[in-house]
């Protein structure tokens, strides 16, 4: 097993930056996440790292060694493709025996470990059928035995589950979460699913534009977003213009609303000056719902334009104070409000951002 | 527009890294760069260097050659305008689904493209010349089938079927949904043929016109059958040389003949490749066009009958010179025409087949890993690899042949005299059909499996041998059964490469054909062709067989 460091990696195709000075540290052993939009740099920085593209600028690290020289092969790394770029003329048993023909593993081992590689992904009794036979899962499967097998430092991912139908994703992402923690693996994963990121990562960076926006952990990324495109890329969020009125208070439109000003470390200093400009950042499971007014504070009369029920949640845009908020009730039952109700912003939920 | 320069810009980069230091690689770059240097660019700048400027000054002086000029140009005018018409109704009739016998006429008119190129023009001598089955001893009329006039139906015949293959493919790519919404926005059929039908078939038609045109210009075999005393410039080349000896005027006529086919050959790469590529893809509907109504289906199976009839001709007039013993005169049979055959060119027949495999075998690896070399295109040396690959698809087999006669009869490299100058010569000048195929089927195999084999430790040539060759068995078939059919059935090259001791069948089938023994060329030509048409036969056998249980794409 092995960490990976990434110091100031920059690439360039042509005009565009694809990775822009990235800076990356995954722990031995840890389940790490290149998350963001498609054409972020999250694919470019993997392939960094496995190999297929120098970086222009910045220096990679697998264990102690630096491997920006290194072929492919050499970086104890093994890769699973998107589209899983399975040969499509070998058997189940050829292709994943065949990162071990080129190390030129002999035959009884080889049988061995194609074996144990298959079975540690739950495949058996296909060693003999071609790929094209397999279903999208099962072809899933054997390109990870098919990276499994050359017992790499570290696993990379790109995107490996974006080809399975939405339950077979879950299901999948679970397996695999599971399989790297047995195993201990190193693994950097890529993906553009917020959700995926979540549910499995220990640690997440996400990318936008060839920069890295945060690293966190998935917790961290979700309730304190560093900045307007992580709050708005993961998860759902509503973002209300604000200007600070005084100590520990805000002025959204004609409403007054408590915030914890002084309690967002970064901005302590001028957390209380009137007049500064800030963005608040509300999830809409954050903001509660009453059909009465409740005693609290930071409570907006408002207006149901539109309800949608979801099933494990009532989600509803309510027009208050000026604007259209979302907010969603958990575990609605059979209720779905309409009408008049008050929307009550707890000041332990909300966050905070700066103007830039 | 965003998503595709980036796909562009990431696959250059990592052409880098994956390509970059392989030793293995890199020899091939050399080994195939130095091939197509030797093979194809030395012998073109021999032929276009070999007479002086006063010989191409004097040009403008040479009555004859002038008149050539003129006639092939008109030639190609007329040929062309005919085949791709006759191609292109021929293709809309048989593109439709409820066309009675539209598979029986496809087969028909695929034919020719496995025939040898004088065959037409030999054949229609049999049926329609001053003793020809039809024209004398059915209607008992005296016509003189040689000159312009049945140069303009043989070419018409022989060349049709490259537009009819190229306009059909554009048209089985047109969406019948598209017909169905002009027929539900209230066209009839002459309105839908009008507006939709050919408006979309345009690229096609460009595509194939240019290429006929280029057939049409270096066609030398019906040339020197059946134009008699027509000068055209694919023949004069070959009579300077046979009758007077005149490297010098082979080489400046040759030249005057790359002009234009290297031009429409550039026009055809640059501007109309391009569009046919976009108009083709993206199939996937499984819609049936709609119904073909009686008054366009009826016409048109009666001009597929014509055309089919005229294809059928040829065979049956070849078949039936074979076995009668005086053509015209005696129509009894006999088979003293297939002793005489055998038994004079019996040899030649199996040096043709031995010249073919050896270069078809040639021009199928050869194109194979300059393909594979050239699939990144991320340096100029491959971009300038790739213009070599296809740059023998500019040039007329007449250029091909003086070209080697010219490189290959002197040091550094002598191969005047041996076989190897004709199966090399053949190999170079068909390397542009293999390498297209071979590029078009690379660039169906998605490039992270590419990328996964160098990931698992494969070095470049073992991606070559592990993953492309395999992948690309079919293709590969193709390309060698397309190059030995071409091989064995050539003449324009062969003309001037063959010696007494390295004769080939066709080169034997034109002295006979020119001495008056019919009936020994007609059982010779059928001979060939049953070579020909075994040949794909067991291509056909062999890709089926060999692609079992291969997944399709």
């Amino acid at each position: 097993m092995a960490e990976v460091r990434l110091v100031d990696v920059s690439k360039r195709f042509g005009g565009l930056a694809a990775v822009d000075r990235v800076s990356l540290h995954v722990p031995e052993g840890s389940f790490y996440t290149l998350l963001g939009p498609s054409g972020c740099g999250k694919t470019t920085t993997l392939r960094i790292v496995a190999g297929f593209y120098p970086p222009d600028r910045g220096d990679v690290f697998i264990g102690t060694t630096r491997v920006n020289d290194l072929p492919p092969y050499l970086r104890q790394t093994a890769m699973v493709f998107q589209e899983y770029a399975l040969f499509p003329h070998m058997t189940v048993f050829e292709n994943v025996a065949y990162g071990l023909r080129m190390r030129h593993v002999g035959s009884p081992d080889l049988a061995r470990r194609v074996a144990a590689a298959l079975s540690l992904v739950g495949l058996i009794g296909v060693e003999r059928t071609f790929p094209s036979r397999l279903s999208g899962g099962q072809q899933q499967r054997v390109a990870l035995a098919r990276a499994l097998v050359v017992e790499p430092e570290v696993l990379l991912l790109d995107e490996p589950l974006s080809n399975l139908d939405a339950k077979l994703r879950v299901r999948v992402r679970t397996e695999i979460r599971q399989l790297q923690r047995q195993l201990g693996k190193t693994v950097l994963y890529v993906t553009h699913d917020q959700e995926e990121a979540l549910a499995i990562s220990d640690r997440i960076a996400v990318m936008d534009r060839g920069r890295v926006q945060q690293i966190g952990t998935p917790v961290e990324i979700y309730h304190h977003p560093a900045n307007r495109f992580v709050a708005d890329f993961v998860g759902l969020a509503n973002f209300v213009e604000a200007e600070v009125a005084g100590p520990d208070t805000l002025r959204v439109g004609k409403v007054i609303l408590r915030a914890p000003l002084d309690g967002t470390r970064q901005h302590a200093a001028q957390g209380g000056v009137a007049g500064g400009r800030v963005t608040l950042v509300l999830r809409p499971e954050a903001i509660r719902l009453h059909r009465l007014a409740p005693q609290a504070d930071n409570v907006l009369p408002g207006q149901i334009r539109t309800a949608s029920f979801l099933g494990t949640l009532a989600r509803y845009w309510v027009e208050a104070a000026g604007l259209t908020w979302i907010v969603d009730v958990p575990s609605p039952g059979e209720t779905v409000y309409g009408g008049e109700v008050f929307l009550e912003i707890p000041r332990d939920r909300m966050h905070i951002l700066r103007e830039s | 527009m965003a998503e595709g320069s980036w796909e562009v810009t990431q696959s250059r980069g990592q052409a880098v890294a994956l390509r970059v230091g392989d030793p293995g690689l890199l020899a091939a770059f050399v080994a195939v760069g130095a091939l197509l240097l030797g093979f194809v660019l030395y012998p073109t700048l021999r032929v276009i260097s070999y007479p002086a400027l006063v010989d191409y000054l004097a040009v403008p002086h040479n009555a004859r050659w002038i008149a050539a000029m003129r006639n092939s140009l008109m030639m190609m005018l007329l040929s062309t305008g005919s085949a791709t018409v006759v191609g292109f109704l021929y293709a809309y009739a048989t593109t439709r689904e409820d066309l009675p016998g539209r598979r029986v006429f496809q087969t028909l008119s695929l034919l020719p493209l496995f025939s040898p190129a004088f065959m037409v023009a030999f054949a229609y001598i049999l049926m329609f010349g001053r003793q020809g089955l039809i024209t004398k001893t059915l209607l008992g009329l005296d016509v003189n089938i040689f000159g312009w006039h049945g140069l303009w139906l043989v070419q018409t015949v022989a060349f049709f079927p490259y537009a009819a293959l190229i306009i059909g493919q554009v048209l089985e790519a047109i969406n019948p949904t598209l017909e169905h919404a002009a027929r539900g926005l209230g066209a009839d059929e002459w309105t839908l043929f009008r507006t939709v039908t050919v408006p979309l078939a345009r690229p096609g038609l460009a595509a194939a016109m240019l290429l006929v045109a280029i057939s049409v210009l270096a066609d030398f075999g019906n040339a020197v059958v059946i134009a008699g005393n027509l000068p055209l410039l694919a023949t004069e080349a070959w009579y300077r040389i046979e009758g007077l000896a005149d490297l010098t005027g082979a080489a400046v006529v040759v030249s005057l003949l790359l002009l234009p086919t290297a031009g429409l050959f550039i026009l055809e790469r640059v501007w109309v490749s391009r569009r046919l590529y976009t108009a083709i893809t993206g199939r996937g509907s499984r819609l049936v066009r709609p119904a073909t109504p009686w008054y366009f289906r009826w016409p048109l199976v009666a001009f597929c009958t014509v055309v089919a009839v005229l294809i059928l001709l040829v065979y049956a007039a070849v078949l039936a010179g074979a076995f009668a013993r005086t053509w015209g005169y005696n129509w009894t049979l006999t088979l003293d025409h297939w002793r005489l055959a055998l038994v004079q060119a019996g040899g030649q027949l199996v040096n043709s087949v031995k010249v073919g495999v050896a270069s078809a075998l040639l021009t199928s690896i050869v194109a194979l890993v300059a393909a594979f070399l050239t699939s990144r295109r991320r340096y100029r040396v491959e971009r300038a690899l790739d213009v070599l690959a296809v740059l023998p698809a500019a040039m007329p087999g007449v250029f091909i042949g003086i070209g080697f006669l010219l490189a290959f009869n002197q040091p550094p490299l002598v191969l005047g005299g041996t076989a190897w100058i004709l199966i090399l010569a053949l190999t170079f000048w068909h390397i542009p059909f293999g390498y297209q195929a071979a590029t078009a089927g690379l660039k169906q195999i998605d490039r992270s499996i590419e990328e996964a084999a160098a990931d698992l430790g494969a070095s470049g040539l073992r991606v070559l041998t592990d993953v492309y060759l395999p992948l690309l068995r079919g293709a590969f078939a193709a390309s060698f059964v397309t190059a030995f059919i071409r091989a064995v059935t050539n003449l324009s090259i062969v003309v001037f490469l063959v010696t007494p001791r390295n004769l080939v069948a066709t080169y034997s089938i034109l002295s006979m054909i020119s001495g008056g023994f019919w009936g020994a060329a007609a059982a010779l030509t059928t001979a060939l062709l049953g070579v020909t048409f075994l040949a794909v036969a067991s291509a056909r056998l062999a890709i089926s067989r060999g692609l079992r249980g291969l997944p399709v794409g």
